[in-house]
C-alpha cells in the first residue's frame, strides 16, 4: 500500500504541493494526469523514495525511510537512463539474477529477437553504441530492468512520451502484460493511456482531484 | 589552388619582391659562409689576406643583415597584402553574387560562415608561407652547393637525416596511436561517471551503486595503464629521437675532421659544411610538416572558393 499523509514539498523556495494526501491500495492501478510542470514527476519521486517530503509522511508498504522505500519499487522513467555497460548489466544492475529470468523478461518486452541477432548477445557493450539504439529499444531495456527487479510497486513516469507511434505501442503492450498483479502509479499527460485503470487523478495547483 | 594563383597574380609586385628578397638573403648568407671558410683556409695555409678580401667580408656581413631585414619586411608585407586580398576579395565576390542573384546580401553573416577558413588561410599566409618558401629554397640551394663542394660529405649529412625522418614518422604514428588509446580510455571512464550522475535515480532505485563503482574502477585502471604506457613510449621514443638528432652533425665532424687531417679537404671547407648543414637537415626534417601545412592551407582556400 502507498500512503501520503499531509505531504508538502518545495524545491528551495518554490512550493510544489502542500498538504497532499493520497492512499493507494495493493494491486490498484492509479493514473495521474496534469499539465507539464504541475508536480507529477515530483510526486512520483517522493513515492519512489528519491526525495524526502518537506513535511508530512510518505509510507510505502510499511516503510517510511526513503532508502528502504527505493527497494520496494521499480521505476520506468521518460528517459531510459542506460549505462555505458553491457545489455546484461543494464538489465540486472549488477545483481545475480538467473539467466532464465533475464531471458524471459527480454522475451516479454520483445527484445529477444534483436538481442539474439547481436554477435555478443546480452554481453553486447552499449557504451559506444548507445546512440544507435532506437528510443523503443532503449525504453524496453529500461522496462526489462524494472521487470527483472519484480518489485510489487511499479511507478511509470511518462514512459512513452519520447517515443513514436510504433514504439509507443510496443512499450505499452509490454507494460500491459507485466502489470496485471502489480500496484501501479502511472504519470502521463495522455489520459487515453489510462484505459482500464482503477482511478485517474488530476493534478493541478499542487493538489490532486 | 586557383585562389592562390589569383592572390599571387593580384599582388605580383610584392610577391616578386618577396621572392627576390628571399633569394638575395639566402645567397648573401651562403656567400658569407663561403667567405668565412675561405678566410679560415687562408689562415691555415698562411696565405696573404688582402684588404679587398676583408672589405668583401665586411660588405657581406652588412648585406647579410640588410637582406635579412629586407626579406622579413618585404615577405611579411607581401603576406599581409595577400591575406587582405583574400578577405576583401571574398567580400566583393559575395556582393557581386548577391547582385547577380537579386537577393539581399548580409556580408557580415556570409563572412562569418567562412571566417575559420579565411582566418586560417590568412594566418598561414602571414606567418608561414614565405618563411617556408625561403627555407625550402635555401635547402635546395645549400644541397646543390654542398654536392658541388664534396659529394661524399653531403651524403654523410643526408643519409642519417633521411633515416631520422623515417624514424620520426614511425615514432610519430606510434605515439599518436598511444595518445588516442589513452584518450579513448579516458572518454570511457568519463562516460561511466557522467552516466552515474545522469542515471542517479535509476541507480538508486535498482541498487546499482556497486555496479557503477566497479565499472568506474575498471575504467579508471584501464585509463591509468594506457596513460602510463603512453608516458613510457613518449620517454623512450623522444629520448631516442634526441640522441639520433645529433648523429648527422657528429658524423659530419668525425668524417670531415678525418678528411681534413688526411689532407683531402681544407678546414675552411669543413667549416662551410658545419655552418650550412643545418639548412639542409632542417629542410629534410620539416618537409612532411610543411607539406601537411600547405595541404591544410589549400584545403581552406578551396573551401573559401566553394562558398
Amino acid at each position: 500500500m502507498i500512503e501520503l499523509s499531509n505531504v508538502s514539498f518545495a524545491y528551495e523556495k518554490q512550493t510544489v504541493f502542500r498538504d497532499l494526501s493520497l492512499k493507494i491500495e495493493k494491486g490498484q492501478k492509479v493514473g495521474i494526469v496534469g499539465e507539464s510542470g504541475c508536480g507529477k514527476s515530483t510526486l512520483l519521486s517522493l513515492i519512489a523514495g528519491l526525495y524526502s517530503p518537506t513535511s508530512g509522511k510518505v509510507c510505502v508498504d510499511g516503510e517510511i525511510d526513503p532508502e528502504r522505500i527505493s527497494r520496494k519499487v521499480s521505476v520506468v522513467m521518460q528517459s531510459p537512463m542506460l549505462l555505458p555497460l553491457t545489455i546484461w548489466e543494464n538489465i540486472t544492475m549488477g545483481h545475480d539474477y538467473p539467466k532464465e529470468r533475464v531471458l524471459k523478461v527480454c522475451e516479454d518486452v520483445n527484445l529477444k529477437k534483436w538481442i539474439d541477432a547481436l554477435p555478443d548477445g546480452l554481453q553486447t557493450y552499449l557504451g559506444d553504441h548507445a546512440d544507435e539504439l532506437s528510443g523503443g529499444q532503449a525504453q524496453r531495456i529500461a522496462i526489462a530492468r524494472a521487470m527483472c527487479k519484480d518489485a510489487e510497486i511499479l511507478l511509470l513516469d511518462e514512459p512513452t512520451s519520447a517515443l513514436d507511434k510504433e514504439n509507443n505501442a510496443f512499450v505499452l503492450d509490454a507494460l500491459e502484460r507485466y502489470v496485471t498483479e502489480k500496484t501501479v502509479v502511472h504519470v502521463t499527460h495522455r489520459p487515453e493511456q489510462l484505459r482500464g485503470y482503477d482511478r485517474v487523478l488530476f493534478m493541478q495547483a499542487g493538489g490532486l482531484k | 589552388m586557383q585562389v592562390l594563383i589569383d592572390l599571387l597574380k593580384r599582388n605580383r609586385f610584392w610577391v616578386l619582391g618577396a621572392v627576390a628578397a628571399t633569394l638575395l638573403s639566402n645567397l648573401s648568407q651562403m656567400f658569407y659562409t663561403v667567405c668565412v671558410g675561405d678566410l679560415v683556409n687562408k689562415i691555415e695555409s698562411r696565405s696573404f689576406i688582402g684588404l679587398p678580401f676583408l672589405g668583401l667580408l665586411g660588405i657581406l656581413i652588412i648585406s647579410n643583415a640588410a637582406t635579412q631585414f629586407l626579406n622579413q619586411y618585404v615577405g611579411r608585407y607581401a603576406a599581409e597584402k595577400m591575406a587582405h586580398s583574400l578577405r576583401v576579395g571574398y567580400a566583393r565576390r559575395l556582393l557581386w553574387k548577391a547582385t547577380q542573384d537579386g537577393k539581399s546580401c548580409d556580408t557580415a553573416s556570409a563572412m562569418s560562415i567562412a571566417q575559420n577558413e579565411i582566418a586560417n588561410a590568412g594566418a598561414y599566409l602571414g606567418n608561414q608561407f614565405f618563411d617556408i618558401a625561403g627555407m625550402l629554397f635555401m635547402g635546395i640551394l645549400v644541397s646543390v652547393f654542398l654536392f658541388i663542394q664534396n659529394v661524399f660529405l653531403t651524403i654523410v649529412i643526408i643519409v642519417p637525416t633521411v633515416m631520422i625522418l623515417a624514424y620520426s614518422m614511425f615514432s610519430g604514428r606510434v605515439l599518436s596511436d598511444s595518445a588516442a588509446a589513452a584518450l579513448e580510455e579516458k572518454e570511457h571512464m568519463n562516460k561511466v561517471a557522467y552516466a552515474a550522475c545522469h542515471a542517479f535515480s535509476s541507480i538508486k532505485i535498482f541498487d546499482g551503486e556497486e555496479l557503477c563503482k566497479n565499472a568506474y574502477e575498471i575504467k579508471l585502471t584501464e585509463w591509468e595503464k594506457s596513460a602510463k604506457r603512453m608516458g613510457r613510449r613518449y620517454a623512450l621514443y623522444n629520448t631516442l629521437s634526441g640522441i639520433m638528432s645529433r648523429v648527422p652533425l657528429l658524423l659530419l665532424l668525425a668524417v670531415g675532421a678525418y678528411m681534413v687531417l688526411d689532407g683531402q679537404m681544407l678546414l675552411g671547407t669543413l667549416i662551410v659544411f658545419l655552418n650550412l648543414q643545418k639548412s639542409l637537415t632542417q629542410a629534410i626534417m620539416n618537409m612532411p610538416s610543411w607539406l601537411a601545412g600547405f595541404k591544410v592551407f589549400t584545403t581552406n582556400l578551396s573551401r573559401v572558393e566553394m562558398m
